[in-house]
């Protein structure tokens, strides 16, 4: 180090000195978030009300943007389609993570291997894994239409689960289950393992059986993961595009109908910003309700 | 521990869960191996075992060998017709045409460098600056430490799309998106933004698990806290270190919706998601190589999640996530 910056140093003391070099680390972090993160969310902000022009100058439309996009019939079916998709895959997810994590609680043969192998959906690319679920339910060559035409009989004609806008969903929040049910299972697998052995054995011996044990001693022990669980994944599943875009096209969720507006045809980044805009404060609104409601904080 | 009594009936049903939790979690990527090396004529049929193993798709992403016209690709009805009805041969040819590999390679090779070259840079610069940030997190007493924190928390709850908007007008409005080098940058730029947070709480919580003594003995002897950091806390987080490298560089590998608008005017850089999507949405739209290059792009982060895997669990259930 140089000897001038030395004999600065010289005059702190070791505690500010401490200070100081702490915020000299950290000021790299802090630059590269504060512009990159927080900036451009306080620039979309103002690019909501404005015409956003790419080349040119932006026009100041004041509130036009919001009044335009409150005002459209296709917002209000995008809101409604989110909530549907993030209920039930934020549902699904939960459920089947705390079904997988108390079987992974249990002993059995090859269990480091099974604790492994289900984390692939989480891990493999969304891009990758989209392919084989599209194929999965293929009108022709699917074996999902197969089973249920040709071997169970339970429908009579083929049918196109993907293509069909009303049933898509479904396919989006199957795969969003299946993609993110080993992050719920890893979460709830790592409190299980801290719930206190004896309260099993006092449930015993008060007569519980399995179920009465699930409901008075797992479940309790389990609400505040499985609380901070649910808002994790809301906010995820809330904001989510590529698992769903990917999948298919025909579900048009907030963040693809953002999208799709802001960068389709005439692109139009003025109303896009502003639906992202409302998109966030939906959010931080259930946010706000669910912290103070279920968590109690 | 409770001696539980073992009723036969249960344990063959839990068995059978388990069965059912495995096949869940991978039937789709036995279906992406299976349609992968199938022929097109068999993709009708539902088992997953080929009949007939075809690695043409594997081979003509790579690049091994030239296309060729294939005779099993052919329907039988369609050969039949070939042999004995009395076809000019021009008309024949046509036919065998339509079973012949017209479109365009799929570049494979090129977008595979491209995302390596992409998310190994990436990853490097950020986590390059998380290590200080970290350090400075876990190590360092000062005011406002708290408030930083909790702030790059908060990142978390951020998604995608309400950033992309005003980074993609910023990148067009200062000019970076009109060349492909600059249009490369900025993705880089998004990409090591993107995994910096997660970056900085999992190192950030490594960290705060070497003991202090180790360091105040260097610190006694004279060194300073830069060159602690250097000679003691970089070596002894290796792993950690590689662990948070390598989750970033899965995020970006895996990213789709940022390339999607950033790189959608430069073919040739584009990175594996957008060529897989270019490729599924063209007219060249074939299972087998679509699935083949599903299978290819899976690969790599599989395999690089299985060497850091029991790190990368511990540090996703203490909560260091990104999506």
């Amino acid at each position: 180090m140089a000897n001038g910056h030395a004999a600065a140093v010289r005059t702190l003391s070791p505690k500010q000195q401490e200070a100081r070099l702490g915020w000299y680390l950290v000021a790299p972090a802090i630059i590269i978030i504060g512009g990159l993160i927080i900036y451009p969310i306080v620039y979309n902000v103002y690019l909501s009300f404005f015409d956003v022009s790419l080349s040119g100058d932006n026009t100041f439309t004041g509130l036009r943007n919001h009044v335009r996009v409150v005002s459209d019939p296709r917002f209000w079916n995008a809101v409604w389609t989110t909530v549907i998709y993030v209920t039930f895959s934020v549902m699904g997810t939960v459920v089947v993570g705390v079904v997988v994590a108390l079987a992974m609680n249990r002993e059995f043969p090859l269990r480091w291997l099974v604790r492994s192998i289900i984390l692939l959906p989480y891990v493999a690319p969304v891009i990758a894994t989209v392919f084989a679920w599209q194929f999965f339910f293929d009108p022709v060559n699917g074996l999902f239409v197969h089973v249920l035409v040709e071997v169970l009989g339970v429908v009579a004609n083929r049918f196109n689960l993907i293509g069909n806008p009303r049933t898509a969903v479904i396919v989006a929040i199957v795969f969003s289950i299946w993609k993110n049910f080993p992050f719920a299972y890893l979460m709830i697998l790592s409190r299980l393992q801290a719930v206190d052995e004896t309260l099993y054995e006092a449930a015993e011996l008060d007569g519980c059986n399995a179920w009465a044990k699930f409901r008075y001693v797992t479940l309790p022990e389990l609400y505040f993961i499985l609380g901070s669980l649910v808002l994790l994944r809301v906010i995820w599943n809330f904001n989510k595009f590529e698992e769903v875009y990917l999948i298919t096209d025909n579900v048009r969720v907030l963040s693809i109908y953002t999208y799709l507006t802001a960068f389709t045809g005439a692109l139009d980044l003025g109303r896009g910003a502003t639906l992202a805009v409302i998109q966030f404060i939906l959010l931080m609104g259930f946010i706000l309700y669910y912290v103070k409601r279920v968590l109690k904080w | 521990m409770v001696v539980r009594r073992r009723n036969p009936l249960r344990s063959v049903g839990f068995l059978v869960l388990i069965l059912i939790i495995v096949i869940f979690s991978l039937f789709p990527f036995v279906q992406m191996l299976s349609t992968s090396l199938k022929y097109p004529r068999d993709w009708g049929n539902p088992s997953l075992i080929p009949e007939r193993i075809n690695t043409s798709a594997y081979k003509e992403l790579l690049g091994i060998g030239l296309p060729e016209p294939d005779l099993n690709a052919i329907p039988e009805s369609v050969r039949n017709l070939l042999e004995e009805s009395d076809l000019s041969d021009e008309q024949r040819q046509q036919i065998l045409a339509r079973y012949v590999d017209t479109g365009d390679i799929f570049p494979f090779p090129r977008y595979f460098r491209n995302s390596v070259v992409l998310s190994g840079i990436a990853a490097l610069l950020s986590v390059s600056v998380a290590i200080f940030g970290a350090y400075s997190f876990s190590r360092l007493e000062y005011r406002g430490r708290g408030y930083v924190q909790r702030g790059v928390l908060l990142v978390y709850m951020f998604g995608g799309i309400l950033l992309l908007i005003p980074l993609y007008k910023v990148a067009v409005g200062i000019g970076l998106l009109s060349t492909p080098t600059g249009t490369f940058v900025a993705l880089l730029v998004v990409y090591m933004v993107q995994t910096l947070p997660v970056s900085l709480y999992m190192l950030g919580n490594y960290f705060r698990t070497i003991p202090f003594s180790i360091e105040e003995a260097a610190l006694i002897d004279g060194l300073d806290r830069l060159q602690t950091i250097r000679r003691i806390i970089i070596p002894l987080s290796t792993g950690a270190i590689a662990t948070v490298y390598i989750y970033s560089f899965m995020i970006a590998w895996n990213e789709y919706l940022f390339a999607s608008v950033f790189l959608k005017s430069f073919q040739e850089i584009y990175t594996l998601p957008l060529g897989l999507r270019a490729l599924f949405t063209s007219k060249n739209a074939i299972w087998d190589r679509i699935m083949s290059a599903s299978m290819l792009t899976s690969v790599p982060v599989i395999v690089m999640f299985m060497a850091v895997q029991k790190r990368l669990v511990g540090g996703l259930s203490a909560g260091g996530v990104k999506e």
